[in-house]
């Protein structure tokens, strides 16, 4: 018997090294939210209802795995072909349902909690996922990575990401450039301290003209802009694009003098592996705008 | 003895502007603020001259506005209790500008001139509603239909709001909830422009509010023209409220509060009411104005929260005061 | 005659039947005419009907001998002054206040008060006898003040004209009197006055002319003597009355109870 227990044993580390799809084994994670999750066999059909985490099963190489997708998902092309479940910020369990899911991934908001008991109750898995921070891409990553089998590429791209972020990130320097992050424009909107786009300004050696504003975003003043005198204003591609014309905006520098930072690219709409790129892009164009 | 109480009030007019050009997300000594309004050069000029001082007019201009529809609407109403916003009007603009943002709609005048439109529907849909009735504009047929409108209307805008995948469109509430963040000269010309007419209108019925609010029979027996009297008002007041959505958002409690501070100190006749009502109603749409932008700076707080968290405990105050 | 309606027929509604059917009625000057009838006999729509409120199926209604359609709402009150049956205010204007509202005839919405209108205003208080209550904000009247402030606002406009429609609804007896002496003294001052009334007995003391309706019609129209007669207001009334004769010459009337009933010849 002891013989018997010490082969199997053995068999289980060696079946543990190896670097196939499907390890042995019952999968138990904690998610976001406090549950653990439990499942007997890696997920083969998974619902993704965050952007961030389809772009992660796909650099995982789980895409054959995704089985739904949110409207918002749009990277990487592949996704596209995915089946659209809706918008995800009020999934419909319905549709969910109809695609047979063996998981389902989402948002860890207020309004999913009751989602994802209604989930549990029929019989499909869900994992609730905080995806705001930049530090939730590795570990979100490795999450994934147990539950659909891909632990070894998971693993991979978490210490590629952490590498590449520590390379990115800019050496703290004594004069930053003070940007403006500016959402919206009617009302004037800019972006915390809370939200991941602040974290990758900061990173690419800038400084959040609105560092002091704890949450993920908050409603200003022009004065309060014009007063703080920002180098840089700096939009993403859905946010706005008509106050530089507008009168009232011109008692900003940056705004008379055209110093613009515009971006377009999903990467700077959530965390995820390109977000050290995003920082490299930002910092190039950073360096242009200053010179 | 009156001539006392109206200098009083032209002194706390002045109070209150000078209040609003030195307060703000920067704080500015006065003498700074003194030089900026009058001098391009100085440090603070742009400041000034650009941004606060265009808002605290516009604040202003939109208070005395609000106030004076809501005093006409309740002498129309012959209810001390109504508002411009009963009306359906909110509901409508609230729409207008929704739909503009879920259709991207281009150009920087799309939203306002979107709520600007939405209100004025409401407002005619509820016109409409009470010809029905058979009852052209009868005060309770008018309140009923604007509480249904503004219903039906903040329902159909809900029901945008979570359709519609456009970015923004949950920032449209944001910018319904009343701001002055982006007021130019620009846009107090407009204001103004579209605000002269009713505004003058008004002032010049005021004689006839004192009337109508006696009741329908009695004024007209008094020699007035009821029904055109009842279209002017319900016409104005919509213009000005509707411009009012259209160039801050929505901002609730003006209308109601500021005639009823007012009749506690002044007679309620309208001739020297409204003129009051439009200073008193300025200085405190000016005075909010200034809470929502200083309270939790450097962020603005929505002026139409702050009006509302000023105005209920004062109207409980105003009802202690006249019921007791 | 200064107000003056012939052959006026009103209809409510196309399907309704008609609420007047061919009256005829005027009021000169220094004459008190009292309209009486039962309850849906039309009084109050005669009156709106002669104040040019209701639209006409038949007849005309004439002011000063111009057709009431050709008066606007303004020159019509400096002409005629109108006391409704019920007022209720919202806003707390003092006496002075209401009663200066009733040169808006005169003032238009924009003209600030002149030395005529506070004379005009004076008078019809002292006529009133309301001096005293002039600062007296209006919801702290009792009925009968309250009342009497209206008629003042009416007096303000210096009519020629004065309609009332009910004035004695819910008033006691001394303020039912002192209302009926103030309009008499007005009448015999020049004034023409016309009273929509349910008093009998008021009609009988104190108007000129009497003027019984029933059912849209015109059934009596002469010196209350006359029209007060006991066959004509038991039919009428669908009531039986007996009708005596005051020291004063004035028809009272009393309705009958059952056991009198009998008795009655």
């Amino acid at each position: 018997m002891i013989f018997l227990e010490r082969i199997s044993l053995a068999l289980v580390i060696l079946a543990a090294c190896r670097s196939s799809p499907v390890p042995a084994g019952p999968i138990s994670i904690i998610d976001d939210a406090g549950d653990t999750v439990r499942l007997a066999v890696p997920a083969r059909r998974v619902v993704s209802l965050i952007p961030a985490t389809t772009e992660l099963l796909f650099a995982i190489g789980a895409d054959s795995q995704v089985i739904g997708r949110t409207s918002y998902c749009d990277y990487p092309d592949e996704a596209k072909a995915v089946p659209n479940l809706g918008d995800g910020i009020k999934p419909n369990i319905e549709a969910v349902i109809a695609s047979r899911p063996s998981l389902v991934l989402l948002y860890n908001s207020g309004q999913n909690a009751g989602v994802s008991g209604r989930l549990r109750e029929l019989g499909v898995p869900s994992v609730r996922l905080n995806t705001d921070a930049l530090s939730s891409v590795p570990r979100v990553a490795q999450m994934l990575g147990k539950l659909t089998g891909h632990q070894r590429a998971a693993d991979s791209l978490a210490a590629v990401f952490d590498t590449a972020l520590a390379s990115a990130t800019q050496p703290q320097r004594t004069r930053r450039p003070k940007v403006l992050l500016l959402v919206w424009e009617q009302p004037p909107m800019t972006i915390g301290r809370g939200s991941f786009l602040n974290e990758l300004v900061e990173r690419a050696g800038a400084e959040n003209l609105f560092a002091d504003v704890a949450g993920t975003d908050g409603v200003v003043s022009i004065e309060a802009v014009a007063a703080r005198n920002p180098d840089l204003i700096f939009t993403t591609a859905e946010g706005p694009s008509a106050f530089a014309s507008r009168p009232e905006w011109q008692v900003v520098p940056a705004v008379r003098d055209k110093r613009f930072l515009h971006v377009t690219g999903s990467e700077f709409n959530r965390p995820s592996p390109r977000s050290p790129l995003a920082i490299r892009e930002l910092t190039a164009q950073l360096n242009r705008g200053t010179r | 003895m009156s001539g006392a109480r109206f200098g009083g009030l032209g002194l706390v007019v002045i109070l209150c502007l000078l209040l609003g050009l030195s307060a703000g997300a920067v704080p500015l000594p006065l003498a700074a603020v003194w030089a900026g309004l009058w001098h391009s050069g100085a440090e603070a000029s742009g400041i000034v001259r650009d941004l606060r001082a265009p808002r605290v007019v516009l604040a202003f201009l939109v208070g005395g506005s609000l106030g004076i529809c809501g005093a006409a609407l309740q002498a129309m109403i012959r209810n001390p209790l109504a508002e411009p916003y009963l009306l359906g009007l909110s509901s409508g603009a609230g729409l207008g500008a929704v739909i503009a943002i879920a259709t991207r709609a281009g150009g920087a005048w799309a939203v306002p001139l979107a709520a600007f439109i939405g209100a004025l529907c409401a407002v005619a849909l509820v016109y409409r509603l009470s010809l029905v009735s058979g009852r052209r504009l009868d005060p309770h047929v008018l309140l009923l239909s604007g509480v249904v409108v503004g219903a039906f209307a903040g329902a159909l805008m809900s029901a945008v709001m979570v359709l519609s995948d456009a970015p923004g469109v949950r920032n449209a509430f944001l910018w319904l909830l009343g701001g002055f963040g982006t007021a130019s000269w620009r846009a107090l010309t407009v204001f103004s422009a579209y605000a002269l007419v009713p505004v003058a209108l008004l002032l010049f019925h005021a004689r006839s509010l004192d009337l109508i609010a006696l009741g329908d029979e009695p004024a007209r027996h008094l020699g007035a023209d009821v029904d055109r009297l009842r279209r002017v008002v319900y016409l104005c007041t919509a213009l000005l409220t509707a411009a009012s959505v259209a160039t801050c958002g929505i901002i609730g409690f003006v209308g109601l509060v500021v005639p009823h501070a007012v009749r506690t100190v002044f007679r309620p006749l309208h001739r020297t009411l409204l003129p009051v009502v439009f200073l008193v109603g300025g200085c405190f749409l000016v005075l909010a104005d200034v809470v929502a932008r200083t309270a939790v700076r450097p962020l603005e707080l929505p002026v139409g929260v702050v009006t509302a968290l000023i105005g209920v405990p004062l109207f409980a105050l105003l009802l202690r005061r006249t019921l007791a | 005659m200064i107000l003056q309606g012939r052959d006026i027929a009103v209809r409510y509604r196309p399907s309704a039947p008609l609420a007047l059917d061919g009256v005829t009625c005027g009021v000169a000057g220094s004459e008190l005419v009292a309209v009486v009838g039962p309850n849906g006999s039309g009084k109050t729509t005669l009156a709106r009907a002669l104040l040019g409120l209701l639209p006409l199926e038949r007849g005309a209604v004439s002011v000063d001998g111009r057709p009431v359609s050709s008066w606007s709402r303004r020159a019509l009150a400096r002409v005629v002054g109108v006391v409704g049956q019920q007022e209720e205010a919202v806003f707390r204007l003092t006496v002075a206040e209401t009663v200066m509202l009733g040169r808006y005839a005169h003032l238009g919405p924009l003209a600030a008060p002149g030395e005529l209108d506070r004379a005009a205003v004076s008078a019809a208080l002292e006529r009133c006898d309301i001096v005293d209550l002039a600062d007296r904000p209006v919801d702290s009247l009792s009925g009968g003040e309250w009342k009497r402030v209206r008629v003042a606002r009416a007096l303000a406009q210096e009519p020629r004209v004065l309609v009332l429609d009910e004035p004695t609804a819910s008033l006691d007896i001394r303020h039912e009197m002192e209302l009926f002496e103030l309009v008499r003294q007005l009448v015999n001052g020049g004034l023409a006055g016309l009273v929509i009334t349910h008093h009998l007995n008021l009609a009988g003391r104190f108007a000129d002319r009497i003027l019984l309706l029933d059912r849209g019609v015109v059934v009596a129209d002469g010196p209350p003597s006359a029209v007060l007669s006991r066959a004509a207001l038991s039919r009428v009334f669908d009531w039986p009355v007996a009708v005596t004769t005051w020291s004063d010459g004035s028809p009272q009337v009393v309705p009958l109870r059952a056991a009198e009933q009998e008795s009655s010849p």
